[in-house]
């Protein structure tokens, strides 16, 4: 009897714990829009103009951390994504430039990210090399491949690019929109309303349990990677229309950014059930307006190493706050 | 079901949160969101401010984008601007972070230019052409004060209405004082040396190491003109020394600065070369290793105390450097540009001047330069900057003023 009420009013610490857990990253999208619009609106500043920017910012992460949490839901990881969309950049740029066709740049471009990601879940899940060994190398050899075809043909520019009129159509939030929804409509329909989402957090909450029902790893791991495939390559082009030119240093940031993004939305790096095929639209966004916050706020001259400190402290309080109901003894539900 | 349903609504409020973000783009101060929108609206915005920094003495505003937060030559520019040019005209510069890449420039643009900044300089070299596009777009004053564009570019944007121009060494003008600095060596019998490449591909760093090459009276891959040598080290990514035949051996290579740089510095070291021989940076990185080890070395960078320290008390014999007020007459320029006075060349293009470089090579001739630009006394002082400012300042006389400097 005793040992019952013991549960329930665990099972009862728990929903509330999750419940908590699964909004925090909502309100604090919410609250740093508000705050972000305060800061931006007292200092004088055009609100519109500053909207566009952290869009602008923010989409290219959300899609391609999007694509990357199928990988991360399998309760491993690609560190080689943003290499990879400056890759297919580059080869864009090149076939452009070769061609002067605009459809064939968008099929290259779709087609790279996808077998870039395919090639990494080849070697993870065929040959069984570790991912992380896999997309560190992959990330040292695509940004190497890219790099050399941007200063050989690039020269005396430092970079290679397309006409600006041909992505400048493009350019627009709203048809930024349309591809943001389409691929978040079609990722969470993937994610959420077919087996193979459920099957993916099967594997990465516990990979030996999924193969002992009959899961085979391999297959989820290469759509989990296909997936990744088309948001980078989703990533690449959004990244063409907004600077219509490829430097070394093209994405560079994207990487890292993701984990921080899937984190701050409220998703373990672990994987598993508590995935979050949102986490990356919410956090993604979220920690693109805390760093604008924060540069807003803090002195120029000091804001770079501030805002570094700031937001990693943050980060950490994140994983703490999201890290919670880890600890719980009960499984996810 | 249920489940669904909580997921279904999770989704509705992510979008909805999104949605607002986005729609608040267009409908917070009720004006468009098409650049062409924004554009007459922040140029409306700095017509409006001329008026009043004309009228009741405003500040400008001006944006630096910077790639280089912490070299010699680019410490010494920031403090020319915030230390003497700020406090003598009643102007406001913010710098940027370290810009990485060209969708950080092109972001650090539309943040100036919601913050109502009238004019950007750039020493940041990412995307030239898309920073003038971005600029034209939004309806910001545009000028380059470091490097400058390549002819074809130049062509390109030099009618654009918000583009100032360029103030700066041209890639000849890099390719040259590398030639200089590598003939100062072989002039000296210098027949064994190590050359440091700095940063590249970037191009001021390529064609300065081109003109080493050609300045030693080696070739590179058979060929001795600056085009096929830089055209060579761009593909290379590199010196790749197979290449590399003629007199002078040059004994090591190094580029970048990180993890390895060190060892390499060592391993060059030990090959004994007679001298080593600096696109850049030398001093920052390599002064203490090299003067223990006795080695002389160049270096192209500007005149600084850090340099004059070198030259003076270590083994830095020879210094190709920019002052750190060169960069006035861009700012002069873009100071008549939001008062007004845009000026153009005879062709009515932006204006493109080509700025040489001092050589040192003794503590004498550095103080020559440092010390008349320092402090309060830089070479383009308020005196100097106040016959380039105003309305009735032509070309000709902006031209003839920079290049008697």
């Amino acid at each position: 009897m005793g040992t019952n009420k013991k549960t329930k009013a665990g099972v009862k610490k728990y929903k509330t714990q999750q419940m908590i857990i699964t909004v925090l990253p909502f309100v604090a999208l919410v609250g740093l829009f508000f705050l972000f619009c305060g800061v931006v609106q007292s200092k004088g500043y055009r609100l519109d103009m500053y909207l566009k920017i952290i869009f602008n910012e923010g989409v290219v992460l959300a899609i391609v951390a999007t694509g990357a949490i199928f990988i991360y839901t399998l309760g491993t990881f690609d560190i080689s994504l943003g290499a990879a969309t400056l890759f297919a950049a580059t080869l864009g740029v090149t076939v452009y430039n070769s061609t002067e066709s605009f459809g064939l740049m968008v099929l290259t471009i779709f087609g790279c990210g996808v077998v870039c990601a395919l090639f990494n879940s080849v070697l993870a899940s065929v040959f069984h090399i570790p991912a992380f060994v896999t997309t560190v190398a992959m990330m040292s050899v695509l940004s190497a491949v890219a790099g050399q075809i941007i200063t050989t043909k690039g020269g005396a520019l430092g970079g290679i690019s397309i006409p600006s009129e041909i992505v400048k159509p493009y350019d627009t939030p709203v048809f930024k929109i349309v591809i943001l929804v389409i691929f978040f409509a079609i990722s969470f329909f993937v994610f959420q309303l077919t087996k193979v989402g459920r099957r993916q957090k099967f594997i990465g909450g516990n990979p030996v349990c999924a193969k002992l029902t009959g899961i085979r790893y391999n297959k989820y791991a290469i759509i989990a990677f296909a997936m990744a495939g088309l948001g980078v390559g989703l990533g690449a082009l959004l990244t063409l229309i907004y600077t219509p030119s490829v430097t070394t240093t093209t994405a560079s940031s994207i990487g890292m950014n993701i984990f921080i993004a899937i984190v701050f939305g409220g998703m373990p790096i672990s994987g598993g059930a508590r995935s979050k095929i949102y986490a990356a639209l919410v956090g993604g966004f979220s920690y693109m307006l805390l760093n604008d916050v924060l540069e807003l706020l803090i002195d120029n001259s000091a804001a770079y190493g501030l805002t570094q400190v700031i937001s990693a402290v943050f980060f950490l309080l994140v994983v703490y706050i999201t890290g919670m109901n880890y600890r719980s003894t009960l499984l996810p539900r | 079901m249920k489940k669904k349903l909580t997921g279904l609504l999770r989704i509705a409020v992510a979008g909805v949160l999104t949605f607002g973000m986005l729609t608040g783009c267009g409908s917070d101060t009720g004006t468009t969101t098409s650049d062409e929108g924004t554009k007459t609206e922040a140029a409306a915005d700095a017509g409006a401010e001329t008026e009043d920094t004309a009228e009741a003495g405003k500040t400008v505003k001006i944006g630096v984008l910077v790639a280089d937060v912490s070299g010699e030559e680019a410490l010494g520019f920031r403090s020319y601007y915030e230390n003497y040019i700020a406090e003598n005209y009643n102007v406001e510069f913010a710098y940027t972070d370290a810009l990485a890449s060209a969708e950080d420039e092109k972001a650090a643009i539309e943040k100036f230019a919601a913050q109502g900044y009238e004019a950007i300089i750039s020493l940041s070299s990412a995307d030239r052409a898309m920073q003038i596009e971005t600029c034209e777009a939004l309806g910001v004053y545009y000028a380059i004060a470091s490097g400058v564009l390549d002819e074809s570019q130049y062509e390109t944007y030099k009618g654009y209405e918000y583009f100032v121009g360029q103030v700066g060494p041209s890639n000849q003008t890099e390719f040259e004082a590398g030639q200089e600095m590598g003939a100062y060596f072989k002039e000296q019998g210098i027949k064994k040396v190590a050359l440091y490449g700095a940063f590249i591909p970037n191009p001021m760093h390529v064609y300065r190491t081109a003109g080493v090459i050609a300045g030693l009276g080696d070739t590179y891959g058979g060929a001795s003109d600056m085009d096929a040598i830089a055209g060579q080290i761009f593909g290379d990514q590199g010196v790749d020394l197979a290449k590399v035949a003629g007199d002078v051996e040059i004994a090591a290579y190094l580029q970048g600065y990180g993890d390895t740089t060190t060892d390499e510095l060592n391993a060059a070291i030990q090959k004994a070369p007679e001298a080593f021989l600096s696109v850049g940076m030398a001093t920052t990185f390599f002064a203490q290793s090299l003067n223990e080890a006795g080695i002389a070395f160049s270096d192209i960078d500007s005149f600084t105390e850090m340099n004059g320290a070198a030259i003076k008390e270590g083994k830095l014999t020879y210094l190709a450097g920019k002052y750190s007020s060169s960069i006035g007459p861009v700012f002069a320029l873009v100071m008549n540009a939001v008062n007004g006075n845009v000026i153009r060349d005879a062709e009515g293009n932006a204006v493109s001047f080509s700025q040489g470089y001092l050589v040192a090579t003794d503590g004498e001739t550095f103080d020559q330069y440092y010390v008349s630009d320092n402090g309060d006394s830089p070479i383009y002082n308020k005196a100097t900057l106040d016959g380039m400012i105003g309305d009735d300042i032509t070309y000709d006389f902006v031209k003839s003023l920079i290049e008697s400097e």
